[in-house]
């Protein structure tokens, strides 16, 4: 009896086991060849009795709202968005692995996060929709793409990396112009000090921006192809490029250039400052122009907080799509589902976009639907630097490290800039590996 | 983690009742009476939930599975030779343990100290082991947000501090690289202490009042009986208390989680939250090897100490 007992335990397992061993959203509509020549239904199809999810994150589930209603109203369906919390990518991964798909989400359109959905498999390609060719100029093509299929809708302007600035604190000292390359940006910051302000100001409690620094001091080597060395281990992050940027972050850190309380100070911590005056300068992204929006109105942001992109030799900004800039639509595998999503999108670019500029009082991405009235200054000023900006690491980088993590540390006085190097080399290493690219 | 509570199974009670031997007859009727058929179905569920997600996690060590492709291949040991080279598993590994112990010590101090003083069946004693007994049912997760937020710089716990001397006090709790680790052990040992207490309470009223009796007729003082007799009595108590919290704690992850996410500076990492992080970046194979290495450490840590105060109950 023992023996059978055993016996049966043991073909059960290894059943199991057989049938488990391999990835749950391998044959999740994959397959279809016919895919890349997807039909997009009109947007006022009838949808009635359709249930559409949208994943989104706490920073974005909001955005849908007006395009939802419309849609609603349209069609009859029914769209339900859905809250993923945060860290929003690692849930969203994590339940994409376990064969769990939503027929729309928030994502971050750059290749390195696609390449992170196993985008072939598991998104519908967008080529052919009709909203492609509605786009201001050059922005159709800027991100989104991944080995020349296009994957995701750019719904907003995506995020530039450069320098917030408080308006009134540059005047009280005389600052007539702003900074016009890396060193006069430094001078400026030195100028304030020596008068008693804090120049910067950077939240490695939070940890997350800590990277922006280092990355707009790469703008130059960007655009000379930096990323692709790297992609290729050709060019590593503990070579001097890169390096060099790290460690003239610590210096100025060292130097004494940020707030007293840089290492526990807070994502709003940040923007209180800069609002205040308390700080002058802090590099960062558009949400960071999101939290400021969420503390005063625009006249009197349009009063305080300007807005310059920075790089080495000049005036460039580092261009980097977050999730709340984009949305991609998943291969859930039943046809109709997956034509609806479309179908959402097609609306969303098409003639709900309107309502959901207006709705969001955000920048609008086509010639056809104007840009309201009330969108503040610095943000049109981050739109125009879109046009002649690089990409940042995860644009053009094939993985996506977490050096904002490594940099933090550093803050903390835990690690040296060289650790900083060699952990986020490793760590790219692995990830680039994991993928198969040739190289590592 | 609610492995707290199910980490070993509770100790039976201690004493002299060596299992004995069935004779072959009784053995035989026994065999009659109770089938090993109806072992099937507590099989099958050990089988499904226990087992296999555990050979899995031998199987997946070994591949590449990570959320960038579909396929799975074998790589054998790839996975723990980079892990070993990197060094993040080692200083996690260290990370964790020194949480675990910290915590056991701590829910044991705290466990002990509040089963003594709420020993005797008083109503406002049942009432106060109540109160001590909600945060362990309480979600860890809200156990630990509730802690996050008093403990900010501008939180309530440096306002009373401020109010008490009278100056502004800001104290980074949750922000300094050596003792952070501490106050999450802490919050964790808060967070279960009133598990020990209860369990404590009971190997209290096991010790026959004769013992404590004739103790106090020879003119034992408070302290020699508890030191003498009481502590050494509690033995069992002791054994399920420390071995379910040194190995709780090593699969820990909300507390720590809601309270510093593993910062600052990554000095309350544990094991578990760099599991989660390494899953969230799509390195599946990667994350399973790490709980792989977390299993195996549990197991090595679970036998010797488990054994080590099994053999204290022997004196009994």
């Amino acid at each position: 009896m023992k023996r059978y007992l055993t016996i049966t335990t043991a073909a059960v397992a290894v059943g199991l086991l057989a049938a488990g061993c391999s990835d749950p959203t391998a044959g999740s509509g994959g397959a279809d060849p016919s895919a890349g020549s997807a039909e997009w239904p009109a947007q006022d199809t009838d949808l009635t009795g359709t249930t559409l999810t949208i994943w989104a994150a706490q920073n974005s589930n909001t955005a849908p709202d007006a395009v939802v209603a419309g849609f609603e109203e349209l069609t009859g369906a029914e769209v339900e968005v859905v809250t993923i919390p945060d860290p929003y990518e690692q849930g969203v991964q994590t339940k994409v692995a376990t064969g769990d798909l939503p027929d729309l989400a928030f994502w971050q359109p750059t290749g390195s996060m696609l390449t992170a959905l196993n985008a072939p498999t598991n998104l519908q390609p967008l080529d052919g929709a009709p909203w492609v060719d509605s786009y201001s100029e050059g922005l159709a093509d800027i991100t989104g793409i991944l080995d020349d299929t296009r994957y995701a809708a750019l719904i907003t302007s995506p995020a530039v990396e450069g320098v917030y600035y408080n308006k009134e604190v540059f005047a009280e000292h005389g600052i007539t112009e702003t900074p016009t390359d890396w060193d006069s940006f430094l001078e400026t910051a030195r100028t304030l000090k020596s008068d008693g302000e804090t120049p910067f100001f950077e939240m490695a409690g939070d940890q997350w921006a800590t990277q922006w620094w280092v990355q707009v001091q790469l703008a130059d080597a960007a655009q000379d192809g930096l990323w692709d060395r790297v992609n290729t281990g050709e060019e590593k992050f503990t070579d001097p490029t890169i390096l060099g940027a790290i460690e003239t972050y610590k210096g100025l850190v060292d130097e004494g250039l940020f707030n007293e309380d840089i290492k526990t100070a807070t994502f709003e911590d940040q923007a209180d400052a800069l609002l205040a005056g308390d700080a002058a300068m802090a590099v960062q992204v558009n949400s960071f122009f999101g939290q400021l929006q969420a503390k005063a109105d625009s006249a009197e942001l349009d009063e305080k907080i300007g807005f310059f992109p920075i790089s080495p030799t000049g005036n460039v900004g580092t261009f980097i799509p977050d999730q709340s800039n984009a949305l991609v639509a998943f291969k859930t595998g039943a046809a109709d589902q997956e034509a609806a999503a479309r179908q959402l999108l097609s609306y969303w670019l098409g003639d709900g976009y309107a309502d959901f500029v207006a709705d969001r009082d955000t920048i609008s991405l086509q010639d056809g639907v104007p840009t309201p009235e009330s969108v503040p200054q610095a943000l049109l000023d981050v739109h125009a630097s879109l046009g002649e900006s690089v990409g940042s690491m995860q644009a053009l980088a094939v993985a996506n490290p977490d050096l904002y993590i490594y940099l933090a540390d550093m803050i903390q006085g835990t690690t040296t800039p060289e650790e900083v190097a060699q952990q986020t080399q490793d760590q790219f290493a692995q990830l680039a590996r994991a993928q198969g690219i040739e190289g590592f | 983690m609610t492995a707290q509570t199910t980490a070993i199974p509770p100790m039976p009670p201690a004493g002299p009742s060596a299992s004995r031997r069935p004779t072959a007859r009784t053995d035989h009727r026994h065999r009659a009476s109770h089938p090993a058929t109806f072992l099937i179905p507590a099989f099958l569920i050990l089988g499904v939930f226990f087992f296999l997600p555990t050979i899995f996690n031998f199987v997946y060590a070994l591949t590449d599975w990570s959320s960038f492709k579909s396929e799975i291949g074998f790589v054998g040991l790839q996975n723990i030779q980079d892990l070993i080279s990197s060094g993040t598993l080692l200083s996690s590994l260290r990370i964790t343990l020194v949480y675990a112990v910290l915590v056991a010590i701590f829910q044991n101090l705290f466990g002990l100290l509040l089963a003594l003083l709420l020993e005797r069946d008083t109503k406002i004693n049942r009432f106060a082991r109540v109160m001590f007994f909600i945060p362990v049912v309480m979600s860890a997760l809200a156990a630990g947000y509730v802690f996050q937020a008093i403990l900010k710089p501008d939180g309530a716990a440096n306002a009373i501090l401020s109010a008490l001397s009278g100056q502004p006090v800001t104290i980074p709790w949750l922000g300094d690289t050596t003792w952070t680790l501490v106050v999450v052990a802490l919050i964790h040992s808060w967070k279960w202490m009133g598990l020990s207490m209860l369990i404590y309470l009971a190997g209290l009223k096991t010790i026959s009042e004769d013992v404590l009796e004739a103790a106090r007729l020879d003119g034992a003082s408070a302290w020699t009986m508890f030191r003498d007799i009481r502590f050494p009595l509690l033995a069992p108590a002791l054994t399920f208390n420390v071995a379910t919290a040194l190995l709780g704690s090593m699969n820990g992850f909300d507390i720590v989680q809601a309270t510093t996410g593993g910062g600052p500076a990554r000095t309350t990492e544990l094991l578990n939250i760099f599991i989660f992080r390494t899953f969230g970046q799509g390195l599946f194979a990667q994350a399973t090897t790490m709980s792989l290495v977390l299993f195996v450490v549990v197991v090595a840590l679970a036998f010797p100490v488990i054994r080590t105060l099994r053999k204290r109950e022997e004196v009994l």
